[in-house]
Formats: structure tokens, sequence, C-alpha cells
């Protein structure tokens, strides 16, 4: 099979670390853009992409893409996931699946009818240390993992710019509730139940304690403690309170414990890597999940994680709202 | 202009000295966060400030930065602010009218960040208003600096008070060296794309201080941002803020001669470098601050190389 010609929705913060990776994948083509932002655009010309779109739509309509990569505001996942999968694409859908349940419902609905691959975009199950942290429960090192401590704490949407102490303007929708689903909880918190998922396997109750530092409707922090259906438990602790970025894993096992933790990107380093148009090393991880997709799509595998995968994800974190042991914030 | 006529002037800002040269008075206290009023009202009658009992209307314009609280010692604590106005209420009036005011800028938008800083509810339990700059109205003036022409508007709220209150932070700006009071004030600018003026930040910051002169300044040291924050505990106050910022820099270790805005504001008349400290000698907070390392200094010049030889395309970051 030729290369995968894709095509990308959505050149935001994540949009621009899957417009580098992909043009960096040799088994895919990156060959239309679009976003309603014409610098964003002229950037993504600039980059060596050919086609660009203000209307996604009529990206959907270009017969040549074979794949597209939503890289949306959450509030968008849903209604261009099922266009895309009218319009016959395969879709890498970034996290998460949708603002709630019935969204996610909707999207596995359409794709089934449409017969296309859908994956969700969850890095961290293609970092290496998280990787060789499941080996290491699975290869029976540690005896049986009774608790898992996982950690995400940053800064969440309140990002500095990679290249200098200035501050990355936050889009409005990151601060309404109806359009994310949630905050850290369903942000970062996402990542972090998918991966003890991974772990674990399936969760059978949840009890959480959501943090409001920020005064907004969104949680900031969110501590859960999940029980699995296994009889193990993992402890979830995500926040966007933080200027230092954590984000750790710890297994306790019967015999040995192990843990693994990704480092924030040095900012030099990082420069250096994208002046000469080198993934940067935070985000490998997101190169790697890319390009099992389009492996999948060449072999005609079901691509994971999967639509169905992080569904369990959402109706997960909606249990975890629901079980929140404090009323949430009213302003 | 309309302000000038409004403005209740207070009393002398500097001092002539026995060698004949102007300095002015800059105070140093270290204040215990359990009795903030009366560290602020140390230092302001270490600079012999009195409040005018004639005041109506008083605009506090403190630091806020982004999204980060006071915690990180970036933007000013909402407490602090909230002592300043006990004090007025009790110098001046229960009835004064205070205004606090910040504007949007490139990346932060005043709606978000007087809510997630806490700024909202005090506002409310002190009963003051907050002054969106940028939905303020306005009156344009032009003025120049450091030979470079700007227009500028000078929103109502400043315009009408009769007295401006700058309340900033001690930081480090890889831009301008040092971000304190003379800085500050670049937040009143209304205009939100504030980022088309990095290109003559010196003068521009200038400017605004020039179209918007502000009549006492009260620097909130308690939690300072240095190469990471820390706990001084330091209240500074100056009717001037080239001496104030002149006396922050020499702080954090940095040369008030060396920084261009502090060097420009001084030759435009607005202030003195040179000070007389009162209260607490200054070295004892020169020792505590935390000083940018070698490091981090090598982490910025890289920058400041990767950024000015244009290597950097901002647009992927």
């Amino acid at each position: 099979m030729d290369k995968i010609k894709v095509g990308l929705i959505g050149l935001g913060y994540i949009g621009k670390v899957h417009l580098r990776n992909c043009l960096n994948l040799k088994s895919a083509k990156l060959v239309a853009a679009s976003d309603t932002s014409k610098k964003a655009l002229n950037l993504a010309k600039k980059m060596g992409v050919k086609k660009t779109y203000d209307d996604y739509q009529q990206l959907l309509n270009d017969d040549t893409i074979d794949a597209v990569i939503i890289a949306l505001p959450t509030h968008l996942h849903a209604c261009c996931a099922k266009e895309a999968a009218e319009a016959g694409k395969h879709i890498f859908l970034e996290k998460p699946l949708a603002r709630n349940v019935a969204e996610g419902k909707d999207i596995i609905s359409a794709i089934r009818r449409n017969r296309i691959k859908l994956m969700v975009g969850y890095p961290f199950r293609f970092s290496s240390c998280f990787q060789a942290l499941k080996e290491k429960m699975e290869s029976g090192e540690l005896g049986e993992v009774q608790i898992v401590y996982a950690t995400n704490i940053a800064s969440g949407p309140f990002l500095y710019r990679a290249e200098s102490d200035i501050p990355r303007p936050v889009p409005d929708w990151w601060f309404k509730k109806e359009l994310t689903g949630g905050g850290a909880l369903m942000d970062v918190g996402s990542h972090m139940i998918n991966l003890v998922r991974w772990y674990l396997g399936e969760i059978s109750n949840v009890k959480s304690h959501l943090g409001y530092r920020f005064n907004l409707d969104l949680e900031d922090h969110a501590i859960c403690i999940l029980n699995f259906q296994s009889g193990q438990i993992a402890i979830i602790n995500v926040g966007w309170f933080s200027q230092q970025t954590e984000i750790k894993v710890e297994l306790l096992g019967t015999v040995a414990h192990a843990s693994a933790t990704i480092r924030p990107p040095n900012k030099v380093k990082t420069a250096l890597q994208l002046m000469t148009r080198r993934t940067p090393t935070f985000y490998i991880p997101y190169l790697r999940e890319l390009s099992h997709f389009i492996q999948c799509l060449k072999q005609d595998l079901p691509p994971s994680p999967s639509a169905e995968d992080a569904l369990k994800d959402l109706e997960a974190i909606a249990l975890t709202y629901q079980n929140c042991q404090q009323p949430q914030y009213s302003p | 202009m309309e302000r000038a006529t409004r403005r209740i002037t207070s009393n002398a800002p500097i001092l002539n000295c026995s060698e004949g040269i102007i300095v002015s008075l800059v105070s140093f206290v270290q204040i215990e966060t359990s009795s903030m009023k009366k560290g602020i009202e140390n230092s302001l009658n270490l600079i012999d400030y009195r409040f005018q009992k004639s005041i109506k209307k008083v605009v506090i314009k403190p630091n806020m930065c982004y999204y980060w609280d006071y915690s990180t010692g970036q933007t000013t604590d909402p407490k602090f602010v909230a002592t300043i106005i006990d004090i007025l209420r009790e110098k001046i009036s229960p009835d004064v009218n205070i205004s606090i005011v910040e504007s949007d800028a490139s990346a932060m938008k005043c709606k978000y960040s007087f809510k997630m800083l806490s700024y909202e509810e005090m506002a409310k339990h002190q009963n003051v208003m907050l002054v969106n700059l940028s939905e303020d109205k306005g009156k344009r003036a032009k003025i120049s600096a450091g030979g470079q022409r700007f227009r500028l508007t000078i929103p109502k709220t400043i315009q009408n008070a009769d007295l401006l209150i700058n309340v900033p932070k001690i930081k480090y700006l890889a831009e301008t060296k040092i971000s304190c009071a003379l800085k500050n004030i670049f937040g009143c600018n209304p205009y939100p794309n504030k980022f088309k003026y990095h290109q003559k930040l010196t003068e521009a910051i200038v400017a605004l201080n020039k179209v918007m002169k502000f009549d006492l300044c009260i620097l909130d040291g308690i939690i300072v941002s240095g190469s990471q924050p820390r706990k001084l505990c330091l209240v500074m106050a100056s009717r001037d803020p080239v001496a104030l910022d002149a006396a922050a820099a020499k702080l954090a270790g940095v040369n008030p001669k060396s920084v261009q805005h502090i060097m420009l504001a001084s030759k435009e008349g607005l202030g003195n470098i040179s000070f007389i400290p009162k209260g607490i000698d200054p070295s004892f907070f020169e020792k505590r601050y935390p000083r940018k390392g070698s490091k981090d200094k090598i982490m910025s010049c890289a920058y400041k190389i990767l950024t000015r030889a244009g290597l950097l395309n901002a647009e992927m970051m």
C-alpha cells in the first residue's frame, strides 16, 4: 500500500504537535490541513502542507484523503468525528473521546456504521517508561500489584511558550464547562485513568474529591480512588495548578515496587530539536501513537486505544463526577 | 490635562540631601503576614506619606501576571491589596471610592484573571470595583519617550482618580532584566495586544508612566519571584517609581544603571535613581533574595541569542 494520505483538522497547540510529527512519518503523507486561523494555515503551508482549508468540511470532501487527525476543542469532537466517519475517513481523535458518554456513544455508532477505524490519542501508552512498567508488572517481578499511584500535576491549559518566558493565550473554550465537559479530571485525568485501566483492567467503583483553587466552575485538581474489578486500587492525583510538571506512576506490588516519571521538557533542548525539525523528546510518544495508527491502517489491524476503550474512560469520569464527595463549585 | 487639575498632590516626594543631590525615600519593612496592616502603615510612615482627607477616588493597580496566583511571587496578593483598602478607608474616609484596575493582555483576559487570582472574591468582600481598562472609555494622547512617539489611550478611570497607587511585584524579565513599578504601569495600557509594543518596550514603559503618573508605590514583596519564589515578607514604599525600581533592582542583584527603562525614566524626569533607604537595611533582604544562578543566566542568554537570530519559530511552539 502507498503512503496513507492524512488530513489534519485543527492547528492549535496539540494540532501543531501532530503537524510536526505527521510530516516526520515515513508511511504517511500529510496532504491537507484545516483551521479557522489564517496564521495557522500559513504555518502549515510553510511546513510543506500543500492544501489548506478554513472549513474542515472541505477537507472531508477531499477524496484523496484516507484518514484524518482531529485536534479540535472537545466540544467539536463528536460532530467532526461523525462527519469524518460519514465521509469514510479513518480517524485519529485527540483525547478525550467527547464531552460525555452520550456523545462518545454517538461517535462509536457512526464509526461502526461506516466501518472505519478510530484511535484515540493517549500518548502515555506509547511512552517507553510507562510501557516498561507494564512489562514489569506482567512479568511478575513486582509480585501482585495491589496499589497504583498515578500523578499528573502541571499547568493544564495555562502554559508558557516553549521559546520564552511569555505565557501562552488560553482559548475561551477552555474556561467553559459546557464546552470541555470538565476540568483537570477530564483533561489530564482522562490520560491517567486510561493508563491505569491499561495496567489493571476495568473499574468497579470510584470515589473522588474535586478542588477549585482558581474559582472557576471547572475543577483544577482532583483526587480519585478507583476500585478495580480485580480488587486492585488506583489513586489518581491530577491538577492544573502547578508551574512544575509532574507525571508519575508508581506500582506497589507484593514483592517489589516500581515507578516511572516523565520529566518536563528542557527548554533549550526543545528549541534546538524544533530548529532542526526533530521531534522534541517530550513529544516522542505522540509520534509513536501516530505511527501506530498509520501501521494499523496499512495492515488493517484495530488501533488501540480504541473508541470503545476511551468510552470506558468517559464512563469512569462520569462516575467520578457523580460520586464526588463534596458539592461542586458554584460561583 | 484634565486629570492634572483633579489630582490632589501629596507632600514633597523628594529630598535635597546635604551634597545637593536630589534623592527619593524608599522604605524597607519586614512584616509578619498576620500583621500586614502594621507593616504597610510602617512603610508609609517611613517615607512620611500622609493620605489627604479630600481624596474621593482612588485607583489601585496591582500586578496581575497571566493566571498565576500570588503564591508564585508573580502576582500581587489580593490580601495585600485588601489591606491597603482597609488603610485607605481608615485614613481617608470609609466612603472613598476605590477601583482596582488591570487590562487585557496578549495572553491574559481580565474576566478570567480577576476570578482566578481571587480578586473578584476580594472586591466583593471589600465593596470595591474591578475595572478592566480594556473595556473602559478613554482619551487619546500623543506622547514621546526616548525619541519614540506613541499614541496611547488614557482610561477614564485613571484620568478621574485623585490618587493612583501602584502595587507592583519584583520579577526578573528576559526583555527588561527587571520588572517592578515602572513596568507594572505597562498593564494600564488598555490595548490588549501588548506584544506589539515589545519591539520598543523601554520607550513604551516610560511613555505610559509619563501619561499616567502614579502618586504612590507600595511593593508587595511578601513572596518575591526570583530564580524561584521566596517568602521575603518585604514591603517597600516610595512616591518615586524610578527610585523604587532602582532599589528593587539592587535587591535582585541587577545594576539599576543597566536597566534601560529605569535609566530612560530617570532621564525623562519621572524620578531619581538615587534613593535613601529607610527602615531595615536593604542588605538584609539582598542576602535573602533568590537571585538567578549562573545556569539560569546561561539559559536566558541562549534563548536571547536564538530568538534574536530568528532561529526560533514562535508559531511552532
